[in-house]
């Protein structure tokens, strides 16, 4: 007996959509079954991490708080993506936006008005931009791999980080922390509903999903976007600049990061700390894989993570799962739908083997 | 300059050097066979977990070698069966792997933060270690010797024997390998594991040459580093040893920046701790300038291979 794989004409669509929810079931099995093994109580963690944050109403602003940055994050590596564009360095875009979204609030410290946010939303995309536009030059001047070029600036973000409020940045008054001061309050996020901790992230993050559907679906730049990434030869024929796509979903990849950074810093977190860089970045590449690189389905997906983070809290202090363990799940979920794309795209023949 | 502190740094840069130079190596030859295996990073953090607990378990640094590499070896098998057998992505199960690898590493490390092992130390009598010339020699760790030996033993498996002729064949034009009857797949199997090994090895370089204990996120984006290297070394393992002792001399410069003073106590230490990273993507650039990389890069590296029949 032999198994043979047959490519199909076309991707299946119906496999498109039902591969990363067979993951998610799946990684809940297995994942039940792996942790069982390591001597963890498996159904228990399965329980607290992929059901509690559903089934507990408190835990819903908690949902949208995590999930918030993913998603926006996430739509912005999708559509590089798309265009085979491989930045994977969103952490470090995430750092720098939110670095400049600060530069930004301590310049603006004793100002007041309603125009702090806006400035501070620009400073963090410019900020992201910025991380980006040294790979973005040199993919597309030289050739440089995106990839490396990308994660490298990450690290060298975090020392930044480290190296401005550890030092220039500290804030006088932090008894030796190494903090800035807080944002006063006009340069802090709005509570969309009286008595939550949900800030206006959440609805910014549906907002982009919706708009990045809406150009990817319907304009030029959508179509360009994915023809350079599945038919290159095809979108110079017909007349797409290659270059030109790298640079612009570049570009957006790593504004929408840094817009993250400056919804995180003005939001959640209300000055800088050391424990910015909380992986959003990092998490956001399992989101915009598992959201099939499509917008709508990037902003189910970043729920999706956002419970497994949620849920990986709520495990550590109900039944005691170290809070790596939700890293473990995570990278299950990508394999498992990697492994899942097999069925997309070939027809999985068993047949038996004809004597000659 | 004198004789003590510079044979100091360079016993220093070559301790630094080591887990970079035996990651890369493995990732060369993996790439040699066509594949990019983008989860070195990954397999480099499961190995130094794994080397660290066996180590401190047993007691026994060999151990923990071997464990180390074995348990590279079986987390690069993930990667394996998803690109080659069921021909997932190569970027995107690369990247899997490394999450898979952090997460793995942190949620086994736990347990023994804190804990101290004692370091690998050279295996010479003291006369040796000790003499302050000789030194240069002898003062190095096991694992040391065993990536010089490495680099040796790939060179002259992929130039000098015809297991290596045919592995840079499945590199170079994976299916006239295949038509004259070579396994493109068994072939890349093998390199995969092989880079898994040496990736595992690496890792375990961490805590058992460099700092005795467990540090979540110990390797520090060196994998990633090691995949830059081999682009740096034009798939060349004696151009590998040049390249990562020129990053292990980077690495150590902060230490002895420091401590020779003057004009370099301005320079902050986050940009000393930036300066790896910096120069990965200078060399990236350096080489780009110099030559197409296509001329020297395997024609065949990260395309998925299919049977037609």
């Amino acid at each position: 007996m032999q198994i043979r794989f047959e490519k199909k004409l076309e991707p299946s669509r119906k496999m498109l959509f039902a591969t990363p929810i067979l993951a998610v079931v799946l990684t809940m099995i297995l994942g039940a079954l792996i942790f069982s093994i390591l001597g963890y109580d498996g159904l228990g963690a399965v329980r607290e991490i992929f059901l509690t944050p559903l089934t507990n109403s408190l835990k819903w602003q908690d949902l949208a708080v995590k999930a918030a940055p993913l998603i926006i994050i996430g739509v912005g590596l999708s559509i590089g993506y798309r265009a085979n564009v491989w930045n994977i360095g969103a952490e470090g875009q995430y750092i720098a936006g939110g670095l400049a979204a600060t530069g930004m609030a301590l310049l603006t410290h004793n100002m007041s008005g309603w125009y702090l946010l806006p400035l501070m939303g620009i400073a963090g995309m410019l900020g992201g931009m910025a991380w980006v536009f040294l790979p973005a030059l040199l993919r597309t001047k030289l050739k440089v791999n995106e990839i490396l070029t990308s994660l490298m600036l990450t690290y060298v973000a975090v020392q930044l980080l480290n190296y401005l409020i550890f030092g220039p940045w500290k804030s006088p008054t932090s008894f030796g922390q190494p903090q800035t001061v807080l944002f006063n309050d006009w340069q802090i996020l709005p509570y969309i509903i009286k008595g939550t901790i949900v800030q206006a992230g959440a609805p910014i993050a549906v907002l982009i999903a919706i708009m990045a559907w809406l150009i990817m679906s319907k304009s030029v730049f959508g179509f360009q976007v994915r023809t350079v990434g599945s038919a290159p030869n095809a979108a110079r024929y017909g007349g797409f600049s290659e270059n030109k796509t790298i640079w612009l979903v570049l570009l957006i990849s790593g504004g929408l990061a840094g817009l993250a950074g400056m919804l995180e810093v003005a939001g959640p977190f209300n000055r800088m700390v050391p424990q910015f860089p909380a992986g959003y970045g990092f998490t956001a590449i399992i989101v915009a894989f598992l959201g099939r690189l499509h917008p709508i389905g990037v902003l189910i997906a970043g729920v999706v993570l956002a419970i497994t983070f949620v849920g990986g809290e709520i495990a550590q202090t109900t039944i005691g799962l170290p809070n790596a363990a939700v890293g473990l799940f995570q990278a299950m979920m990508l394999f498992l739908l990697l492994a899942g794309d097999v069925l997309v795209r070939y027809n999985i023949k068993i047949v038996r083997a004809r004597r000659a | 300059m004198n004789i003590d502190l510079t044979i100091a740094i360079i016993i220093t840069m070559v301790g630094a050097s080591t887990p970079l130079l035996l990651a890369a190596l493995g990732e060369l030859v993996v790439e040699k066979s066509g594949v990019l295996n983008l989860g070195v990073e990954g397999m480099m953090l499961t190995g130094a977990v794994v080397g660290f607990a066996v180590t401190y378990t047993t007691g026994n640094p060999w151990l923990g070698i071997l464990a180390a590499g074995f348990a590279g070896a079986c987390v690069s098998m993930i990667f394996a069966f998803l690109t080659l057998s069921l021909f997932a992505n190569q970027v995107a199960t690369g990247l899997a792997l490394t999450i898979f690898g952090a997460g793995f590493s942190a949620l086994f490390g736990q347990a023994f933060t804190g804990k101290p092992i004692k370091l690998f130390k050279s295996i010479f009598p003291d006369y040796l270690t000790d003499h302050p010339i000789l030194r240069v020699f002898f003062d190095h760790s096991p694992l040391v010797y065993f990536s010089l030996f490495m680099v040796f033993a790939v060179s002259y498996f992929l130039h000098k024997t015809r297991a290596g002729l045919v592995l840079r064949a499945v590199g170079e034009n994976d299916h006239s390998a295949h038509s004259i009857g070579y396994s493109v797949i068994k072939v890349r199997y093998g390199a995969v594991g092989f880079g898994g090994m040496m990736a595992g090895i690496g890792g375990a370089c961490f805590p058992l040459l460099l700092t005795p204990q467990w540090v979540e996120g110990l390797t520090g984006g060196r994998g990633w580093i090691a995949l830059a290297l081999v682009v740096f070394s034009a798939w060349k393992p004696t151009r590998l040893l040049a390249g990562a002792y020129l990053f292990g001399l980077i690495a150590t410069m902060e230490v002895y920046a420091k401590a020779a003073g003057g004009g370099f106590r301005i320079i902050p230490s986050e940009l000393w701790a930036s300066l790896p990273y910096l120069a990965t993507i200078l060399v990236l650039v350096l080489i780009s300038m110099r030559h197409k990389m296509s001329s020297s890069a395997p024609a065949c590296l990260g395309k998925p291979f299919i049977p037609s029949n």
